[in-house]
């Protein structure tokens, strides 16, 4: 019995040691008290301990050879360790057996080595041999902790994919990293809506943008699907299909833009065509839901047009070799209709400033509306950058035979961000642009207005935001608006005006926000129109679904 | 006059492409400093965000485009954590020399096993990445395969130093091989042991060091601490004895510090990126620096 017990006593240490992956050194095993019978077992245990452990050094190194780690060994070790060593850290169970070295080993060599490598995080590196089974996983199972699975599906051992070594990998090869990359294009639906209440009933007199609130109560202005993505190897293609509720709740469905652009011309060249905004200032190529302000200000829905200056077309641009960032673009485009505002634009029922128009078909190259633009941007510091832009739009215009418009813009841009910025706060924008535009106001169709006249109508808009707290922003805006009083011309669009405004926004996340907005609008006699001044105040509301909108400076 | 500009023109075209040096962009300085690493003296890096913004938001400054358009290489995450300013750039940027696929771009999550993917993607869980968490650089394995992406790339649009380049990339192997044994036993004795953090900006630091980051002062990814979820972590706080918060330059340590008040646990100052903390200007240097100042703490 004795004896008996003396055997268990001994044997039972080294069945814990097999049960334990084998970490107990032999050595230790008891051997002062055992009898031959049992020393002869140990002696037997101790002979396949170190079998085994030769057979797993054996197989270590013919998976080292082969550099992929498939399978396992009992011990839940996915890594393939490079010293010979332990494998992964990664048992964040709070077991904390021994006090020794993060996890054991079937090797009792070198144990107390930190692993260097780790096969489950970095899925094979680049210059591993191409695997002549793919389809291996070899991470076949998630770690114990801290690993939370991966989808062994979503974790590609693209080595032949990168072959960077190769070079000269085709545009087309795929890349593939963890589930990406699954969709052809980028899709967002982005809704904004606008209460509104204004001391004037006739909103849509006070505010001069397509997209701005329209009457007191409710507004959805503009609700627009935006999708883009890659053509081909050679092209982008993107479009704005934008949805507006009139004041009567019906549809009315815009083509906003819908352009494609080339990827890879040499020079630094880049063309456009399509239905898109001309590159005029700051605010005209950019879409409403990304202005800092509800609404348009003055100078551009007045000179540039309610819907700003857009249409269909083509634009080179050019970023000029110099160290600083410098670019030329020349756009033409049709400039036909509501669109083109202040160029072949029919005007409402076929008037515009009081003239029947032309409504002409095109005659020649000097019927395009011709905008170029030239813009240069410097940083200042490592927080603060600096944008200055000119523009310029030339064409005709439908009021006259031969009557030309001409529109220059002058535009700046100063933003500082902090350099410990959280969620890109806080920041300080400030903003101006200044229009001028030429309109030779001819004599309409079939010289059946009174006089020509040459209106010289100016504006301009600075507003500053700031950003003074994470999804908080501050912004005032002063606006004006100098039109050529006519004695001949009755139209209400050319009154003068300024405007005072003041808004605070919150963005809880960079897909919603909400909006308070206070506008003082102040209006100067004209010949026809009595100046009346108008308070409004807006709450707008935004939300975005889908592709994350990258912002452009 | 006209002549006399297309001369300068010219000039300063010849004076940017006789640039002999490797032009390396890096979108993040965690990708930089690895850049320098490899590249040493003959590899020009620039480094596009700040080490001490949030890498989610930067601006998409125009002198950024001018850098990309003149890169003979660029490295960038790829796990969307550039995604809210990288694509307009790389647009306006035209360099084919950069486009994904060729040698020149290097996608540094490339053959990288993303943690944290989400089984279901939706913005209601705050800023979540579909792609996996993309602050993977904090674990130093995973820096290594990094480098040697950035290595083979070098050597790829760069054969002539090709040789020098992999030199490089051995040394910064071996270096962190070294430092790995270091780190490993500066965090043993806090093995399973729980920190909390700001943003879950962790999870590869806390697998490779057996530690668990798993609670936040961000109720979400991306949205700000609320007083309520803040409470709820003191009382987890306190349960677990946790004695360090880890905070980084950019996040709001007022709130870290008002929840260390409250539970005698001590703020850590982290940062993902070299240069993030004092003196901290390299890779290595920002480990040995993270790893000494949470070891302190957790003592």
């Amino acid at each position: 019995m004795k004896k008996f017990i003396w055997v268990a006593v001994t044997v039972w240490p080294v069945a814990i040691a097999f049960g334990q992956g084998l970490a107990t050194e032999p050595s230790s095993l008891p051997s002062s008290n055992s009898t031959p019978a049992a020393t002869a077992d140990v002696e037997a245990l101790r002979q396949q301990v170190q079998a085994l452990t030769e057979t797993v050094k054996a197989l270590q190194q013919q998976m080292k050879d082969q550099n992929a780690a498939h399978g396992k060994t009992n011990e839940g070790d996915a890594a393939l360790p490079e010293n010979g060593g332990t494998s992964s850290v990664t048992s964040t169970s709070s077991e904390g057996r021994d006090g020794a070295r993060p996890s054991s080993s079937p090797s009792t060599t070198a144990s107390s080595r930190f692993p260097t490598d780790d096969a489950s995080v970095v899925a094979s590196t680049p210059a591993a041999k191409p695997r002549t089974n793919p389809g291996v996983n070899e991470n076949g199972a998630a770690l114990p902790g801290a690993f939370p699975t991966t989808d062994s599906s979503s974790v590609t051992s693209s080595t032949n994919d990168v072959s960077i070594v190769a070079g000269g990998s085709s545009l087309t090869a795929p890349i593939s990293i963890g589930g990406g990359g699954k969709n052809y294009m980028n899709i967002s639906f982005d809704a904004m809506f606008a209460l509104a209440y204004s001391s004037d009933k006739h909103l849509d007199h006070i505010e001069v943008g397509d997209h701005d609130p329209q009457q007191r109560g409710f507004n959805a202005r503009n609700i627009e699907l935006a999708f883009d993505g890659a053509v081909d190897p050679y092209f982008e293609g993107f479009a704005n299909i934008v949805f507006k509720l009139d004041n009567d709740n019906q549809t009315e469905i815009e083509v906003e833009e819908a352009f494609l652009q080339t990827t890879n011309l040499p020079f630094n060249l880049q063309l456009k065509a399509g239905q898109f905004f001309a590159a005029f200032g700051r605010i005209n190529p950019t879409h409403p839901h990304t202005w800092d302000f509800a609404d348009a200000p003055l100078v551009h829905g007045r000179l540039l047009g309610p819907d700003g200056l857009r249409g269909v077309g083509a634009q080179i641009s050019w970023t000029l070799p110099l160290p600083w960032y410098s670019q030329l673009l020349l756009g033409m485009q049709n400039g036909r209709g509501g669109t083109g505002f202040s160029f072949r634009n029919p005007g409402d029922n076929g008037i515009f400033f009081g003239r029947m128009t032309t409504d002409r078909e095109m005659r020649g190259l000097q019927d395009f509306v011709w905008i170029p633009r030239m813009e240069n941007s410097f940083n200042l510091s490592d927080t603060q950058t600096v944008l200055i832009g000119a523009s310029g739009a030339f064409g005709s215009n439908d009021t006259g035979a031969n009557t030309r418009t001409q529109i220059y813009g002058g535009d700046f841009l100063y933003k500082w961000k902090s350099s410990h910025a959280d969620g890109g706060f806080p920041f300080v924008k400030w903003q101006t642009e200044f229009m001028y535009r030429r309109f030779e106001a001819g004599r309409g169709m079939d010289e059946t207005f009174p006089v020509a006249e040459t209106f010289h109508d100016w504006g301009m808009y600075s507003q500053m935001l700031w950003g003074f707290k994470k999804g908080w922003v501050a912004g005032i805006r002063g606006d004006y608006l100098q039109n050529t009083d006519s004695h001949f011309t009755d139209d209400p669009d050319r009154q003068t005006r300024s405007r005072m405004s003041a808004n605070l926004t919150w963005y809880p996340t960079e897909f919603s926000k909400v909006r308070l907005q206070y506008n003082h609008d102040f209006f100067e006699d004209t010949f026809f129109l009595a100046g009346r001044d108008a308070d409004s105040v807006f709450l707008q509301f935004e939300f975005i679904l889908g592709a994350h909108g990258a912002h452009k400076f | 006059m006209k002549r006399f500009l297309l001369t300068l023109l010219f000039s300063v075209a010849i004076a940017i492409s006789a640039n002999a040096k490797l032009n390396v962009v890096a979108t993040l300085p965690d990708f930089g400093s690895l850049a320098r690493e490899i590249g040493g003296d003959k590899a020009d890096v620039t480094i596009l965000a700040k080490p001490t913004e949030d890498p989610h938001f930067v601006d998409a400054r125009p002198s950024f485009v001018v850098a990309l358009r003149n890169a003979d290489v660029l490295i960038d995450g790829g796990a969307e954590l550039e995604i809210g300013w990288l694509p307009p750039l790389l647009q306006n940027a035209r360099n084919p020399k950069i486009e994904t696929g060729k040698p020149g771009r290097v996608i540094a999550a490339q053959n990288i096993r993303l943690m944290n993917v989400p089984g279901n993607v939706t913005r209601a869980a705050g800023d979540v990445h579909a792609l996996g968490n993309p602050h993977f650089m904090t674990d130093p394995i995973i820096a290594k395969a990094v480098a040697q992406h950035i290595a083979q790339s070098f050597a790829a649009v760069d054969p002539p130093n090709a040789a020098f380049y992999q030199a490089n990339y051995t040394k910064f192997e071996s270096e962190i091989n070294a430092k790995l044994q270091e780190w490993g036993a500066a965090m043993l004795p806090f093995k399973g042991q729980n920190v909390v953090a700001y943003h879950d900006s962790w999870p590869y630091f806390a697998h490779r060091f057996a530690i668990n980051i798993d609670i936040f002062l961000e109720p979400k990814p991306g949205i700000p601490p609320s007083p309520s979820h803040l409470v709820e972590v003191i009382a987890q706080m306190k349960a677990q004895h946790i004695k360090a918060i880890i905070v980084e330059p950019f996040q709001n340590r007022k709130s870290a510090e008002r929840v260390a008040e409250a539970t005698g646990a001590k703020v850590v100052d982290f940062a993902q990126f070299p240069g993030g903390l004092p003196g901290a200007d390299s890779y290595i240097k920002l480990m040995d620096a993270m790893i000494s100042r949470l070891a302190a703490a957790l003592k």
